[in-house]
């Protein structure tokens, strides 16, 4: 893959919290137009990775590159979602008034919201199936809602990159399917989706590409060439309970992978 | 004329503090204004020192600079250092407070200078400072002063409206959009310190600090968005101002007293409704088999 073609390009991306590195010399480039999974242990640096790629977390070395181009040039082509429990959910606001905010940053100071932006946060709220709830307060949605609202507010932005940080987190079997079948059909549009991820088992499922990481870098590169015991000791360490882990997996390899 | 004016003037604070102190509790910095009383020390000593006067311009202009002191340091701890927000307000403001004592202490002891000067603004006193045009008066000092501070206030907000909301609700998602997260903070922290140093001058710092926390958190309990909250807590500032002077005057007492007294009432009123409202509707849910 050439830089041009990627969607995501990091160069020795370094983070350094009080003189401990939450990740080092992170060095990628990720494929567009692919549902590409970030995985990794606790405190691995995933949503670091994140932050420093949009900017919200200065590195203290390197840089990125998104779609081939400095960040500010194409921000409003790059969604971003934060770990849920990242906000307070007794905010008083409606579910309306957070999607809505996925319209902000096209918006002038003063400006009020067109009918354009009103109809693509409708728009946003039915793809989710929050478009009943949309008068709801946030204080009274459940987990897998409030994660069906943020979903919304990053569709709303009209992104052409999406980074996810733990969508999947607290959310029952239906909702992750619907949200996993949202994501296969922005993919199909063409968009691509970043997305932090926990549990080994579905990850086979879901995702295309892989970035495998703990502080550093293990491996990147498609699902099926990633998923191997060597790569999977190396990020998640070698303890006994989590080697048998991975054997189990190994053994599960049959895993139907899309091969174009 | 004098009922008028005092009611004006803590209806001024009570609109500014509302405004403000709505944002300051979703952010978790409430205490704000308990730590600006403090932390205006220093700013205060040392404006004494360079005017040699208590005139109460230089002073307020202390206070004000101290202020947004405080708020650079608390950006400084809970940004840089990493602290939480309420361990970093405290830092800050024990600190600026501890540099005003030893200022005082090691300059001032024929000083006679104390935060009273400023802290302790007597609402009662204020229809007797007027302001006159030619011969005419056209009101008390602090009235204008804070009506100018209102307008500054309500401008800000309204300009900086959406900003300071999605900066308040989710700060990452702000920082994703490309918003200065950092210049929005001190936008709201440079207001702060305007109405708060503003208002302890007219009506005293344990009325500001009641009227910054008290009305938004009652508003809070009742809201179901965010301009309502806003709303809200006016309303209920300014009836606190309204009912608490009429109080003091019934029973002869403290007015500033009487206001944070209605305003921790007005809490806990709404307190007890919502929890009585929440406790009854559990009841009639039916319970089968029962
Ligand atoms: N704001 C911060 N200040 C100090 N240290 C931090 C901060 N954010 C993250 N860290 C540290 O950086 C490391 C990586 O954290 P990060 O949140 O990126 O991990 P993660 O892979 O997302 O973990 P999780 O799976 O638990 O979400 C951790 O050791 C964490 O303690
Ligand atoms: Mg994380």
């Amino acid at each position: 893959m050439e830089a041009q073609d990627s969607s995501i390009e990091t160069h020795d991306l370094t983070v350094i919290y009080n003189k401990k590195p939450a990740i080092w010399n992170i060095d990628f480039l990720l494929p567009k137009g692919k549902i590409i999974g970030i995985m990794g242990p606790n405190g691995s640096g995933k949503s670091t990775l994140l932050k420093a790629i949009m900017g919200i977390t200065e590195p203290n070395i390197g840089y990125s590159k998104i779609f081939n181009k400095p960040l500010d040039e194409v921000r409003d082509r790059v969604s971003y979602v934060p770990q849920r429990q990242s906000v307070d959910w007794d905010f008083p606001a409606s579910v309306y008034d957070v999607v809505a905010m996925g319209r902000f940053a096209k918006l002038g100071l003063l400006k009020r919201l067109t009918e354009e932006d009103k109809h693509i946060i409708k728009d946003s709220l039915e793809k989710v199936k929050m478009a009943p709830f949309a008068n709801r307060q946030i204080s009274q949605l459940s987990g897998g809602q409030q994660q069906r609202v943020f979903l919304a507010r990053a569709i709303a932005q009209r992104a052409d990159l999406y980074l996810m940080d733990e969508p999947f987190v607290g959310v029952d079997a239906s909702t992750e399917e619907a949200i996993i079948n949202l994501l296969k059909s922005l993919r199909d549009e063409g968009k691509t989706l970043v997305v932090v991820h926990h549990d080994l088992h579905t990850a086979q499922h879901y995702f295309e590409w892989l970035v495998m990481m703990n502080t550093r870098l293990v491996a990147s590169g498609p699902a099926e060439e990633v998923f191997n015991e060597q790569v999977l000791t190396d990020t998640y360490g070698g303890t006994l309970t989590t080697l048998s882990k991975v054997a189990n997996l190994l053994q599960e390899k049959s895993f139907p992978m899309r091969h174009k | 004329m004098n009922d008028f004016w005092i009611i004006t003037t803590a209806s001024l604070v009570a609109l500014n503090t509302a405004i403000l102190g709505s944002f300051l509790i979703m952010r978790k910095m409430a205490m704000i204004g308990d730590a600006i009383s403090h932390a205006v020390l220093p700013g205060i000593v040392i404006a004494y020192f360079i005017s040699n006067s208590r005139a109460s311009f230089p002073i307020l202009v202390g206070a004000a600079v101290s202020g947004l002191v405080v708020t650079a340091l608390i950006q400084f701890f809970s940004k840089k250092v990493k602290l939480q927000n309420d361990a970093s307000i405290g830092i800050s403001y024990t600190f600026l407070f501890a540099i005003g004592i030893i200022l005082i202490s090691a300059f001032g002891t024929n000083v006679d200078l104390d935060q009273e000067c400023v802290l302790y603004g007597e609402i009662a006193y204020v229809p007797i400072d007027l302001i006159y045009w030619g011969n005419q008066s056209i009101g008390p000092r602090q009235f204008w002063i804070l009506f100018s501070t209102a307008i500054i206030i309500v401008t800000a907000v309204i300009i900086g409206f959406r900003k300071l909301v999605l900066t308040t609700f989710d700060e990452s998602f702000a920082a994703a959009l490309g918003i200065n997260i950092v210049f929005w903070q001190y936008y709201l922290m440079a207001s702060v310190s305007l109405t708060t140093v503003v208002s302890f001058e007219s009506v005293g710092a344990v009325l500001v600090i009641a009227f910054i926390s008290g009305p938004p958190a009652t508003a809070f309990l009742i809201t179901r968005s965010f301009k309502q909250m806003i709303m809200y807590a006016i309303g209920f500032g300014i009836s606190a101002s309204i009912l608490g002077y009429y109080t003091a005057v019934w029973l002869n007492g403290s007015i500033a007293g009487a206001m944070a007294a209605v305003i921790g009432l007005q809490f806990a009123l709404v307190f007890s409704i919502v929890k009585f409202r929440q406790r009854s509707r559990i009841q009639d849910i039916p319970v089968s088999g029962a």
